[in-house]
């Protein structure tokens, strides 16, 4: 199963129609998301799909969602430990000063990071997981969890 | 008369941008700031003034001082350029409006509005931490890249270079002994390419650094093969010939400085079909430092810009 990607829910409150976006490369996401209402689905290039669905304004339909998708939410992004490897690097290699907070979502651009030190973070990647990333992924990962997620995909590709 | 042409809604306090002529074609103009001459909180207020509330919110949620500055510096500099080069009436930095191709390269998207033609105005920018560059051409692409001449690179250069580079280049950059001169190599080289990839405007996926070639030729003397930087496919250690339809040199244009001393900067344009004249006509160029409503100084000609590569005319 391929391995879900972070979930950013912009949760409806009730009583209101209002789109509900999921991210994920989960079959298993979709198919559940297909079956409980009405779906639209989208694919990227990328590989991640985009799911939207409007909610026709019942509010029954985000309270039955809520706890589902808070459940997926915590198995769904890279392992902690990868993300947390992947700060350490990023912080290494960016000389950022310690008490600059660097998490998932952090933007390499945001960071600081110019084309040339992307690159070299994903080459230091590299070297602590043993792995080897396509060329051009590598220049156009932008987020931590981008390059966090790469990792899994590629280490779990090594090791099929 | 348009009556829009003259409203001010910028802040009084700001002095109006001197007004410029577009660059002509075969021409860049490049703008720089350096981030640590701006200090004065005012000025940067003020700065923030011209943004989009997005653009505002994006710098907002920026962690740490200096990068805030940088992201605000970069987006003031975006627009206080474009806004000088001003045809029939002035344009406000703050009602430019930006896009995305659908690679992702930011674009300027002029509004239709009476009596205004939109201008045929590309610009790239580039940064680093203590520099911010805006390239500024007119009918053509642009894509530049700016990198500090005495930056480390942390991975060992052959590697790197083995990994990124074309066949040629990789063979080039390991001859090269002294390690301070290869990285210095490493570095031009990586701002020609990252220069190129931006110009062409698809992102790095659409042309990967491996699969092209950047050669800095000598002038020959049988004048066979024109000096300047050229741009061929990775597979072809040789100069090209110019019948290959597949030949990347004729389209592009490339050049390479040293500006101010500590950066080294790249420019690719796409040569103007449309003028006339001999394929390797040199790149007009100029380069501007700028505090936008502070100062600009031309220094082009000056020691501060240094051609190292490509024909540039100054």
């Amino acid at each position: 199963m391929a391995i879900l990607k972070a979930l950013k829910l912009f949760a409806a409150t009730p009583y209101t129609s209002s789109p509900l976006i999921i991210e994920s490369d989960s079959r298993v996401a979709l198919s559940w998301l297909n079956s409980i209402g009405k779906t639209t689905a989208t694919t990227r290039v990328s590989g991640l799909k985009l799911v939207s669905f409007m909610n026709q304004g019942r509010s029954s339909l985000s309270f039955n969602l809520r706890p589902m998708l808070a459940l997926l939410r915590i198995s769904c992004a890279a392992k902690p430990e990868t993300v947390d490897k992947v700060c350490a690097i990023v912080r290494k290699q960016l000389a950022l000063p310690n008490d600059k907070p660097v998490t998932g979502d952090s933007k390499f651009a945001e960071l600081g990071a110019a084309s040339l030190d992307t690159v070299e973070i994903v080459m230091g990647l590299e070297e602590e997981f043993g792995i080897t990333v396509e060329e051009d992924n590598a220049q156009s990962i932008a987020t931590v969890q981008d390059a966090a997620d790469l990792i899994e995909k590629v280490c779990s590709e090594k090791s099929a | 008369m348009n009556i829009r042409c003259f409203q001010r809604n910028f802040s009084a306090a700001l002095p109006p941008l001197v007004p410029l002529q577009l660059p002509s074609p075969m021409e860049t103009h490049l703008w720089y700031i350096l981030p640590d001459e701006v200090k004065s909180v005012a000025l940067l207020n003020q700065y923030s003034e011209l943004l989009s509330p997005c653009e505002r919110e994006n710098v907002n949620r920026i962690c740490g001082d200096q990068l805030k500055k940088r992201a605000l510096l970069a987006r003031a500099l975006v627009r206080t350029t474009i806004a000088r080069y001003q045809m029939n009436c002035e344009i406000n930095p703050r009602s430019l409006k930006f896009r995305k191709n659908i690679y992702g390269k930011p674009e300027v998207e002029w509004q239709n509005e009476d009596n205004f033609s939109p201008l045929p105005l590309h610009f790239n920018i580039s940064h680093t931490t203590s520099m911010i560059a805006c390239g500024v051409t007119v009918n053509v692409p642009i894509g530049i890249d700016v990198e500090e001449k005495q930056r480390r690179i942390k991975n060992n250069i052959t590697a790197f270079a083995q990994r990124y580079f074309s066949p040629y280049e990789v063979k080039l950059l390991t001859a090269i002994s002294d390690p301070e001169v290869q990285c210095q190599e490493f570095i031009k080289l990586w701002t020609l390419k990252e220069a190129y990839v931006k110009a062409l405007g698809k992102g790095f996926s659409a042309v990967p650094f491996k699969t092209f070639t950047i050669q800095f030729r000598a002038p020959a003397i049988r004048n066979l093969h024109p000096p300047g930087i050229s741009v061929s496919e990775a597979s072809e250690e040789i100069v090209e010939s110019s019948n290959d339809p597949t030949n990347l040199t004729n389209n592009w244009q490339l050049a390479l400085l040293e500006v101010a001393g500590s950066h080294y900067a790249a420019i690719c344009m796409e040569r103007d079909k449309t003028v006339g004249g001999e394929a390797n006509m040199p790149m007009k160029l100029t380069v501007r430092k700028t505090i936008p409503f502070v100062e600009d100084v031309c220094i082009s000609g000056t020691d501060a810009v240094l051609a190292l590569g490509g024909i540039i005319e100054q």
